[in-house]
């Protein structure tokens, strides 16, 4: 099991389109991948989850993935994350 | 008896009894399902869901939407397909035994609530997206299984505040008169199709759903653009003859689909379409055209922020040209105004965009966007027979950056090792006189030419044709027209070459004799015009026509033509 922790660095924060594009990615993996705010834990494969999560700008939340490709699952959300998904 | 004024989409009149479609409403009645009923809804569940999936990837594969708008559709799809969204779902059915609409109404309020109760102002303001999702979701649902249109009958004329593409495409196949709305254009998408269908339709009518109660009667007069409510009884009258009248030339019409575009001399006159948007193909082929004689492509690159890509492109133009196989495909590359594509150039205002910064010139000062449109192009044509056609032509010169730019496009896809074919025909539109006037030399360093009259009138005469003081300098049948049409079609031939006349004056019934008798080989049309355009060619003798020619060419004003004609 791997766990990192990110900020959310893009301004409009986990809205619908970045929140699809966490999914899509998750999804292509075999690896168990869940998302942790605070208290909240949520599937990071579930766009429901991912959107209720609710994370703002400035927030932090930890990654969290178990299975054989978490390295790699690991590594493309958290570019994901940095590259603010492509806003601005 | 009221009178509103609207804006007419397609001629023709309708008259029925007045329909008011009100905006989709959701009304969800919370109800409990029996146990014995749990095992129905759920397998609802599944099969409502991907049928609604299904219609999400029609709406992604519609290019004519932005990328923004793809990434929203694409966000619906994931929430459908959503394993939180679907145990929850299945567990208020089977345990709670909700109905299914019940159900995801259910759902979707939790959620919104949990956004609503965030105390986080700009994630509170999210909701509006989760709501926006909900709604859709459930009208999707909603709508599949209750029709609006169920119940509604033939003899009605529907009224509503606007109107989507595929709900026209609904009414016509239920035979409704007609149809009017309170906003939208007359070249929105929805308004393209109901013309291609002759489908009665004004728009634009305003105040129209605060003057009218259903069952009321109406009229539609789509030839001078008013709705009449409650007319007296002469006036019905009147348009009851009308009406008849049309339905007859309409059933006689209808008879010539199989005939074939031949004059009553023999000469075979190639008959082809115009079309605006993919989805008039439906008409192409149901009046038996042969081909498509003008595609625009300026709705692929209109209301959006971004280009399309090359696959977007690739993908419609192939597409149109397996539907028309073996028909060919002439597509124009992109004619627009630079005023109308400024969100996505950097155009600064034209003193004068008429003579400026429009068609070809924008592509050529654009040879990036140019090139994808013309690999787009190449492409496709493994899968049909296209035509690549160029606007705003002045003279050969443009002609020949054009061919050196196709020379280019063809050795980049070669050095990608991505399949096309290069057997393709070039053509210019003829519209500018400079272009008339060397259309030898033009003919000589292409495949055809079509002749583009709305803007060749324009341009001769120097008469700007939206302009409504000026309108009587607006002639058709100016001398000076009818020599440049004389010209070009002369010059065309001595260069082997073929000539077709793709702008309104081949729509026209009154025009179509003299354009044969000129010596046009081919006439496209819209759509909705094709069989009353076959009828004129078939009645025309050009022989005797001919005759008429000198006279005709002798004439030194327009009226003394008309009068020939």
């Amino acid at each position: 099991m791997i766990r990192k922790t990110i900020k959310i660095v893009n301004k409009l924060g986990m809205h619908a389109r970045p929140a699809t594009m966490i999914v899509k990615a998750a999804t292509k993996y075999r690896s168990e991948f869940k998302i942790v705010k605070s208290d909240m834990e949520i599937n990071g494969k579930s766009i429901m989850g991912v959107m209720t999560l609710a994370a703002e700008f400035g927030s932090e939340l930890e990654l969290v993935a178990d299975g054989v490709d978490e390295e790699f699952l690991i590594k493309e959300i958290a570019e994901m994350f940095a590259s603010k998904f492509g806003e601005e | 008896m009221k009178k509103i004024k609207g804006n007419s989409v397609s001629s023709g009149v309708a008259i029925g009894k007045a329909k008011i479609i009100k905006k989709h409403e959701l009304y969800i009645e919370r109800k409990k399902i029996l146990k014995r009923e749990v095992k129905l809804e759920l397998s609802r569940f599944k099969e409502d869901v991907e049928f609604v999936v299904n219609e999400l990837d029609k709406l992604i594969q519609d290019f004519t939407y932005s990328q923004e708008n793809r990434d929203i559709l694409e966000s619906h799809k994931m929430i459908l397909k959503d394993p939180h969204f679907n145990s929850r779902i299945t567990e208020l059915i089977s345990k709670e035994l909700h109905s299914l609409e019940h159900a995801i109404s259910t759902y979707f309020t939790e959620a919104v609530d949990i956004f609503s109760n965030m105390n986080n102002s700009y994630l509170s303001h999210r909701v509006n997206d989760f709501e926006d999702i909900a709604y859709r979701l459930l009208s999707h649902i909603m709508d599949e299984r209750k029709d609006i249109l169920v119940g509604v009958d033939e003899n009605s004329i529907l009224l509503m505040e606007n109107i989507s593409p595929s709900f026209v495409t609904k009414v016509f196949d239920k035979n409704i008169q007609g149809l009017c709305t309170e906003r939208g254009s007359r070249n929105s998408h929805s308004s393209i199709i109901a013309r291609s269908m002759n489908l009665p339709m004004l728009v634009n009518t305003l105040g129209l759903l605060g003057n009218i109660k259903d069952g009321e009667d109406l009229i539609i007069d789509g030839n001078d653009g008013y709705v009449i409510i409650s007319p007296t009884k002469k006036v019905l009258e009147k348009y009851q003859a009308i009406y008849k009248e049309e339905q007859n030339v309409q059933k006689e019409l209808l008879k010539l689909i199989d005939v074939e575009s031949i004059t009553k001399d023999g000469k075979e006159i190639k008959l082809m379409s115009n079309i605006e948007i993919p989805q008039e193909i439906d008409q192409v082929i149901k009046y038996n055209s042969a081909g498509i004689g003008l595609f625009r492509t300026e709705f692929l690159f209109m209301d959006r922020e971004d280009l399309p890509t090359e696959e977007e492109q690739y993908k419609i133009y192939k597409n149109i040209a397996e539907q028309c196989k073996p028909n060919s495909v002439i597509i124009r590359t992109i004619d627009v105004g630079g005023d109308k594509l400024s969100n996505i150039l950097n155009i600064t205002h034209e003193e004068n965009p008429n003579l400026g910064y429009r068609g070809i010139r924008i592509s050529l000062q654009n040879v990036p966007i140019f090139k994808q449109q013309i690999k787009a192009i190449l492409r496709a044509n493994i899968h049909g027979n296209i035509k690549i056609m160029f606007p705003m032509i002045s003279g050969v010169d443009e002609l020949l950056k054009v061919k050196e730019i196709i020379e280019i496009c063809s050795k980049e896809l070669i050095n990608t090792g991505i399949a096309f074919n290069a057997n393709m025909e070039l053509g210019a539109m003829i519209e500018i006189p400079s272009a008339v006037i060397t259309s030898d030399s033009i003919a000589e360093e292409c495949d055809f030419l079509s002749i583009g009259t709305n803007d060749l009138i324009q341009y001769t005469l120097a008469v700007d044709r939206d302009n409504q003081s000026i309108s009587e300098y607006y002639k058709p049948l100016h001398p000076a027209v009818i020599r440049s049409l004389k010209m070009t079609i002369d010059n065309a031939h001595k260069m082997g070459k073929k000539v077709a006349v793709c702008g309104e004056m081949a729509s026209e019934k009154k025009y179509v004799k003299l354009l044969l008798a000129l010596g046009v080989d081919e006439l496209s049309v819209s759509p909705g015009r094709l069989l009353i355009i076959k009828k004129e060619i078939i009645d025309c003798d050009i022989t005797e026509m001919k005759s008429k020619l000198d006279r005709i060419l002798a004439c030194k004003t327009s009226k003394e033509i008309d009068k020939l004609l």
